[in-house]
């Protein structure tokens, strides 16, 4: 049970009525098809949702981080599919809010108030974990930009209208040199790609887009020139976290799956044999600390700590958990599991472990900030005795 | 182990090397698209004397479960079909009257005939539930009602051998081994499970009405049933291992080829020890839980009880077979969770349909399934 103000009470009945009104029952169909559902989008409208990272003076909801992963957890237990297209659009948006002018802002929140969504366009077939090994390049012309290069695995490509794209402005400088620009859906020389047809988060958009002498005006240079690594890690920063409640929200899903599998069939037997209720309570333990793991570095961010290891190890804990409580809940209801949305939450689960940033380089992360630390000295006993 | 034990065994294990390349990798990913049983297949295997191994001369659970293990490397799907099919024959084999082994252990050997075994109930456990099979046994005829569940290769077999609980017998379950053929009145085979892997094995509920037999199509008797069971389960579940390990094996190399190709930070990322460590882990998994499954299947050919080392096997892969393609996909990252490789990749990209293969190759029966039990007994 979560400590919520009356506030995010309402706001997280809401989140729970919306997915089960709208996402749960469309879930399996979407996945399947791996069709995009924009019905979504048209649903979510008039509450304005889809903006609720977005400041209140231009015309958002404002929702603190807290509050925002208390939503996304919602989404979540419907289905991550669904809601990694809610949560890849608050991704871009959190690269204008951290660089953008005001005219940036109005330009990249306007379309998403209005029911469209944004993508973020980081990585490249040769760039995936090695953000600065990219080859898009963007070179200045007297009227603005000329971009020219590919990105892949951009998660709302196909359906965005708008989009943060990162190039090299000094190929040179290695991760000095990269840059951020915003570029609107419909440029000449701005194609998309075939959408990918992946193991999970299926009815999420995945493509590859190409850049070809897309030309863009100076004024759609986010921050200055050199700033993009800066504006990516941070960005990333903000948005792990968002996957990481997605993950709990999946987990709790799996779990809340296993538990009625268990109620359905065995009815005379409220507690079954040890070995399963443990495993029940592995699960539970497992799902609780990863929510709480987020909701604190939410607090940090909130009180305005630094949060970046925080975030990384959320995104990664919370992945896991998500993967170890769908492969156990699969487990115990065995071929009823095999053949229930728990496949689903597994198929799921395996993406969100990488995408975002693989737990991989989350752990470099954590382990980066854990060795940079001042070393600690273990107490003797000569010191414990005083 | 014999000389000509190990001679038999590679001979077995090209002749399945051989069938996987050339009949199973070409159609894996087609089959995992449409789920349409590859029926052709089953004269193919046939023709190589792969389909009864467990009761053939000179092979033996052994080499049927090498055999799964190659198999599942080019096709988890078809080795599935291919350990029920096989251990219906091990079940006639074993406990069925001559007369049954005479009509029918020949044409499951030619593939004439296809097996499926029919286990499993929806109830809390095999007997107990409100659809359990239920066998009353009168006047030289057995009454058969109620339905199994899960049953592999349904709707395509042309023989159940299934297990029901013993109308007669009160108290302690007592079960039945039968072999009923498909067409008799009063069987029918439910819709097809829409399974998340294992595609070309066609998974239903089977449904058993008045169903009457005659008391020959008994195998072994109303007092050896759970003997049965025990064993069936027993080596089916060390079939299943096989596919998860084989299944591993293939995942494992996949991804060690990729970390070769994939340069991040200048260097190719089998270079980084956090690579070296899942691929390692994968194969260190794999490797150890197949000489388990060997242990017991040899086990079993020198008719010793192997009970226990199977349940062992089935422990160990509980905790370690998802896992296996978890970090497989792990190490190729987004070309691991491709279903269909993408127009600007070359090459082939089987990891997502063997994360979703893997997880039906090591299920538990049911909820209470739990092989730690029979382990902790025997301490």
């Amino acid at each position: 049970m979560n400590l919520m103000t009356p506030e995010q009470t309402t706001i997280v009945k809401a989140a729970k009525d919306f997915t089960a009104q709208h996402i749960i029952p469309a879930a399996a169909e979407y996945d399947k098809s791996g069709a995009f559902h924009a019905f979504l989008l048209e649903a979510a409208k008039p509450s304005k949702i889809f903006g609720m990272a977005i400041p209140k003076s231009f015309g958002g909801l404002e929702y603190s981080p807290l509050t925002q992963a208390l939503v996304l957890e919602e989404w979540g237990y419907g289905c991550c599919g669904m809601a990694t297209t809610l949560a890849a659009s608050i991704l871009s948006m959190e690269s204008v809010m951290l660089a953008g002018t005001d005219a940036q802002k109005k330009q990249f929140y306007t379309p998403m108030l209005n029911g469209k969504i944004g993508a973020f366009g980081l990585t490249e077939p040769s760039a995936g974990s090695d953000v600065g090994g990219g080859k898009t390049t963007a070179v200045k012309t007297a009227e603005g930009y000329t971009i020219n290069g590919s990105k892949c695995w951009i998660t709302n490509g196909g359906i965005a209208q708008v989009f943060i794209i990162f190039a090299q402005t000094d190929p040179k400088a290695g991760v000095k040199g990269i840059s951020a620009f915003i570029v609107e859906r419909g440029t000449p020389g701005f194609t998309v790609g075939q959408e990918e047809d992946k193991l999970g988060l299926r009815s999420s958009n995945t493509v590859f887009l190409s850049l070809h002498e897309v030309k863009i005006p100076a004024t759609a240079l986010l921050g200055k020139e050199g700033d993009g690594m800066k504006i990516a890690m941070q960005t990333l920063d903000l948005a792990r976290p968002a996957i990481g409640a997605l993950a709990v929200g999946l987990a709790q899903r799996a779990l809340d799956e296993c538990v009625a599998h268990m109620h359905q069939r065995f009815p005379a037997k409220p507690f079954p044999g040890q070995a399963l209720q443990f495993k029940l309570a592995d699960m539970r333990i497992q799902i609780e600390a990863a929510r709480q793991v987020l909701h604190h570095m939410m607090a940090l961010r909130e009180a305005g700590l630094p949060f970046s290891e925080e975030s990384a190890m959320s995104k990664t804990y919370a992945t896991d958990v998500a993967m170890n409580v769908a492969t156990s809940a699969m487990r115990l209801m065995g071929s009823a599991g095999y053949t229930s949305v728990v496949g689903k939450l597994m198929r799921d689960a395996k993406v969100m472990q990488i995408y975002e940033g693989t737990n991989q380089i989350q752990r470099l992360v954590v382990a980066r900030a854990v060795l940079a630390r001042p070393k600690v000295a273990a107490p003797t006993e000569k010191a414990m005795a005083k | 182990m014999s000389t000509s034990l190990t001679e038999n065994l590679n001979r077995i294990h090209t002749s399945a090397t051989a069938f996987g390349e050339e009949f199973l990798e070409p159609i894996a990913a087609d089959l995992d698209r449409t789920a349409k049983f590859p029926r052709a297949l089953i004269a193919e295997l046939a023709r190589q004397q792969l389909l009864v191994l467990p009761v053939t001369a000179d092979a033996g659970m052994v080499a049927h479960v090498e055999t799964l293990r190659t198999l599942a490397q080019s096709c988890p799907a078809v080795a599935c079909i291919l350990n029920n099919h096989a251990l219906t024959a091990h079940a006639i084999s074993k406990w069925g009257s001559a007369a049954l082994k005479k009509t029918l252990l020949a044409q499951l050997a030619q593939g004439e005939t296809l097996g499926a075994l029919a286990i499993h109930e929806s109830g809390p456990s095999l007997g107990l539930g409100p659809d359990a099979l239920t066998a009353t046994i009168a006047a030289g005829k057995i009454t058969l009602n109620g339905t199994k569940t899960f049953v592999r290769n349904a709707g395509v077999a042309d023989i159940y051998v299934g297990v029901a609980r013993h109308a007669a017998a009160p108290g302690a379950a007592s079960s039945v081994f039968f072999i009923a053929h498909a067409k008799t009145a009063g069987i029918s085979i439910g819709a097809p499970y829409p399974t998340m892997g294992l595609r070309g094995c066609p998974v239903a509920d089977v449904t058993f009405k008045n169903v009457v037999l005659d008391e020959s199509s008994l195998l072994g008797t109303a007092e050896t049933g759970n003997a049965i069971l025990a064993e069936l389960l027993g080596a089916a579940s060390l079939g299943e291992a096989a596919l998860t390990v084989g299944i591993g094996a293939i995942a494992a190399k996949h991804a060690a080829a990729a970390s070769r190709h994939r340069v991040q930070f200048g260097h190719p990322i089998v270079t980084l020890q956090a690579i070296q460590q899942l691929l390692a882990e994968i194969a260190t998994d794999s490797h150890l839980a197949w000489l388990g499954i060997r242990h017991a299947a040899q086990l079993a050919d020198a008719g010793a009880p192997f009970a226990v080392e199977a349940a062992m096997v089935k422990s160990f892969l509980g905790r370690f077979s998802q896992k296996m393609l978890v970090d497989a996909i792990q190490v190729e990252g987004g070309m691991g969770i491709c279903e269909v490789v993408p127009p600007h990749f070359q090459g082939t990209l089987p990891l997502a349909r063997l994360f979703r293969d893997i997880a039906g190759t090591t299920l538990l029966d049911a909820p209470d399934d739990f092989p730690e039990a029979l382990v902790a007994a025997s301490l």
